[in-house]
């Protein structure tokens, strides 16, 4: 599941066998500030102080009785989260266990022995030798009778609702109460389909009520925009007057919202959640890395929903990084190799490419903070190459850049000022054997303008440059490797089509140093390929041999960061299949 | 795992071995038929159906529950009744419902903004009918579908499928009292302005 290699890096792939050796290059002095990204001063993962289930080495453990079953478990674990070790999920509402613990939806009573009333088994901190019963019959009508006032006024929209299908009212219904309404008088109404915020629509008839979107405000972004309003059946959650919740965080409470209470708009009658695929992957916004889960079908991104990975992210994710599955749009794909405006097979593109780079006198080569390491790593071996004098070739030296996507903003929770995912491995790459990182983006903005080079080679299709150095690609050798048409990859003259992050197996190292991995939700449909394929294919074409393909440098990785998780991945395929939500059942 | 095997052995008597015995109790069966109807008058308890003959309308002649051409129901104010709920795209066997969703922007929410049946691929099992929380969709037209020059006529979208379509009087949201009518409507202090 999560990363827990937290050895900070020098993610640099040892040179494959085969490649050229490294030339000697006298390292170049950094221009400028740090470029890398930096997690804040004494920042952690937002994890709640949490409900230690498992216990770790060296903690006090309680040993209790559930369903007949001895668990040993640390101490001051809730019983909740206790049987949760046993497999026995306890059926609950309000208990989250990012949050903290409100006990007010009593859907988690259980027995326990010595104890007279059946109590919240969120609440109760195990205790040694407690005997817990989680389906006598008692907890089974107790919990069937709870779910049936949560109901009382519940509009069952399900056929509206964008709940429908992971909603866990649905699960609990079907799995607990499974009987008819004994309800005859009206249901009291409230608000439906409000705006409440730039994201987030309001259906206050379906709240529940459990309070887990008021918690999360006050202890994750700590805005605290929702609250409760009035009391007994017409209590409904609501936005203090004036107020909006517009927080960089607000979309989480769509995630934790058991019910489909808080809507995201983006998603608000996209697609219903059982049509999807969910792929395990990293996010792309920004250079925290959070771990995610992107939901596609048809070879078409829906939605980016955040994973569980205690050691970045924790359970939430920011907004903004819900939009990058967007750059996935079908319409912008660039699918076939383009030379000078004319669309050629890919072979030939790659073999113009190859002598025309062969000839540069003045060369370029940028790497991308967006692009993975294995991307990265490619072309820090083609720029060896080409600084090797072969038989019949001068060898020349490229200058190195690295490039990517404008800062943006950046905070004390997750998002992170550096909107790339891999600043840290391009870096790496680019500084490789051959000393720092040449220059940087401004510069070469300006040295574009200049016309300072015949040939520049972009690794990606992002970053912004000024519309002068656009346009002094036109006229020169320029290749980018494009997953999608970008002002700069329209500005190039040869475009190889690459697979986008949406398509490919491969890593990033966060901020923190740590690999995080991406994987492919959809197989890359024409001409598209791994970027580090693509490179790879450019070398074969100069006559090289034994060049390393992205999967084997993808194996290096895992192996040098003993990442147990990447490891079973590239040695097993299947274990990338996307899984289909309708089996998942329910989120939040 | 171990695989047992079970040996049915068939019991074949000799009249069954020779087959003629069956075969001419066939015949005698097909004769009596072709005598009955032919000779008596009034064609006998003949089923079959005169197509195209004058006075002969098929519809007379289909069982109660004929599922025909889908259609679309309306609601009170004639808009689709559909909701876009996708439950007969996800349990059509044959895959051939095409929805896409959108925001109504009134209190009814959601509806469907295409809704297309190919109906050359439809199996015509009638799942979606059943499927339908709301009385959306309905196969009781009594129509057969009729052979089509180009696919294309074949693929029926909102409009054509609405035209067939009449106002359902099935309470929206289920069988029982709608809350939605009978919300108190005198306090005012719990009436609110949706938006
Ligand atoms: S919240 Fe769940 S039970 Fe309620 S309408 Fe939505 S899907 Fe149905
Ligand atoms: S809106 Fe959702 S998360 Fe918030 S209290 Fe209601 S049911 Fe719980
Ligand atoms: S009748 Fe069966 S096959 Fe035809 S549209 Fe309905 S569910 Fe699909
Ligand atoms: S099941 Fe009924 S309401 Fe749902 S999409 Fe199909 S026709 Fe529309
Ligand atoms: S989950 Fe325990 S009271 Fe809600």
């Amino acid at each position: 599941m999560s990363n827990h290699d937290s050895r900070s890096t020098s993610s640099t792939i040892p040179p494959t066998p085969g490649t050229l050796p490294p030339p000697s290059v006298a390292p170049a002095p950094r221009v400028g500030m740090d470029p890398r990204p930096h997690a804040p001063e004494g920042w952690a993962p937002p994890v709640a102080p949490n409900r230690p289930a498992e216990p770790t080495e060296g903690q006090e453990t309680v040993t209790l009785t559930i369903d007949g079953k001895e668990v040993t478990v640390a101490k001051g674990t809730n019983v909740l989260e206790a049987s949760g070790l046993l497999g026995e999920e306890v059926c609950h509402f309000c208990y989250h266990q990012g949050l903290s613990i409100a006990a007010s939806c009593r859907q988690c009573l259980v027995e326990i022995e010595k104890m007279g009333k059946l109590q919240p088994s969120c609440q109760v901190p195990v205790a040694e030798g407690m005997v817990v019963h989680t389906s006598s019959p008692t907890v089974l009508k107790a919990r069937r009778e709870m779910l049936e006032f949560t109901l009382k006024n519940h509009p069952i929209d399900c056929p509206i609702c964008d709940k429908a299908g992971e909603c866990t009212l649905q699960r609990h219904y079907m799995a607990h109460d499974h009987q008819l309404t004994r309800v005859d008088v009206p249901k009291i109404r409230k608000p439906k389909h409000k705006d409440i915020g730039r994201e987030i629509v309001l259906d206050a008839e379906r709240c529940i009520l459990c309070s887990r979107c008021v918690r999360f405000c006050e202890e994750i972004p700590g805005t605290a925009e929702l609250t409760m309003s009035w009391r007994g059946d017409h209590e409904q959650i609501d936005i203090a007057d004036g107020h909006r919740l517009d927080n960089a965080y607000s979309i989480n409470t769509v995630d934790i919202c058991p019910v489909g209470a808080l809507t995201a708009k983006d998603f608000r009658f996209a697609i219903r959640a059982w049509e999807l695929h969910a792929t395990p992957t990293t996010c792309n916004g920004c250079a925290t890395g959070c771990a995610v889960e992107l939901h596609t079908k048809h070879e078409q991104a829906y939605r980016v929903v955040p994973r569980f990975d205690p050691a970045v992210n924790g359970h939430w994710m920011c907004d903004e990084g819900r939009y990058t599955y967007k750059e996935l749009d079908p319409q912008a794909r660039v699918h076939r190799a383009e030379v000078d405006g004319a669309t050629v097979p890919l072979a030939d593109a790659i073999a113009t490419v190859a002598t025309r780079l062969t000839k540069a006198r003045k060369l370029a080569v940028v790497f991308s903070s967006s692009a993975t390491n294995e991307a990265n790593d490619a072309l820090r071996e083609l720029a060896e190459v080409l600084a090797t004098s072969v038989k019949g070739r001068e060898g020349i030296t490229a200058t190195r850049y690295v490039l990517g996507h404008p800062r943006g903003e950046g905070d004390a929770i997750l998002r992170d000022a550096d909107k790339n995912p891999n600043t840290n491995g391009a870096h790496d790459a680019a500084a490789g054997s051959a000393g720092d990182v040449d220059k940087h983006e401004a510069e070469l903005a300006l040295e574009l303008a200049g016309r300072a080079y015949d040939a520049v080679l972009f690794l990606d299709d992002s970053g912004e440059l000024s519309e002068v150095a656009l346009a002094g690609l036109a006229n020169i050798t320029s290749v980018c490797l494009a997953s999608r048409r970008t002002p700069l990859s329209s500005a190039c003259s040869i475009v190889l089509p690459a697979a986008s992050w949406a398509e490919i197996l491969g890593t990033y190292t966060n901020r923190q140093g740590l690999l995080r991995v991406v994987q492919p939700a959809w197989r890359p449909e024409h001409d598209r390929k791994h970027r580090a394929d693509l490179l790879r294919d450019l070398m074969l074409a100069m006559g090289l041999r034994n060049v390393a393909t992205a999967k084997e440098r993808t194996r290096l990785l895992a192996d040098e960061h003993e990442h147990a998780e990447l490891q079973a991945l590239v040695t097993d395929p299947k274990a990338m299949r996307p899984t289909l939500l309708r089996w998942a059942n329910m989120r939040g | 795992m171990t695989i047992s095997v079970k040996k049915v052995s068939l019991q074949r008597t000799t009249r069954d071995q020779i087959f003629l015995p069956a075969i001419l109790e066939g015949l005698l069966t097909t004769a009596r038929h072709f005598f009955k109807n032919t000779f008596t008058p009034g064609h006998g308890d003949v089923e079959t159906i005169r197509y195209g003959e004058p006075g002969v309308d098929v519809k007379d002649y289909y069982p109660e529950r004929f599922r025909g051409v889908h259609r679309l129901m309306h609601r009170e104010d004639g808009s689709v009744r559909c909701v876009a709920c996708m439950c007969c795209s996800t349990v059509c066997p044959a895959r051939c419902i095409y929805i896409e969703a959108e925001d109504r922007r009134d209190d009814a929410e959601k509806a469907p903004r295409s809704f297309v049946i190919d109906e050359l691929k439809c199996v015509v099992c009638g799942f979606c009918v059943e499927a339908c929380p709301c009385d959306a969709i309905r196969m009781d037209t009594r129509e057969h579908w009729i052979p089509t020059e180009t696919r294309a006529e074949a693929v029926l979208g909102k409009v054509e499928l609405m035209s067939r379509g009449e106002q359902s009087v099935a309470v929206q949201g289920g069988l029982g009292a709608s809350y939605r009518e009978q919300a108190p409507k005198a306090d005012p202090r719990f009436t609110h302005d949706p938006r």
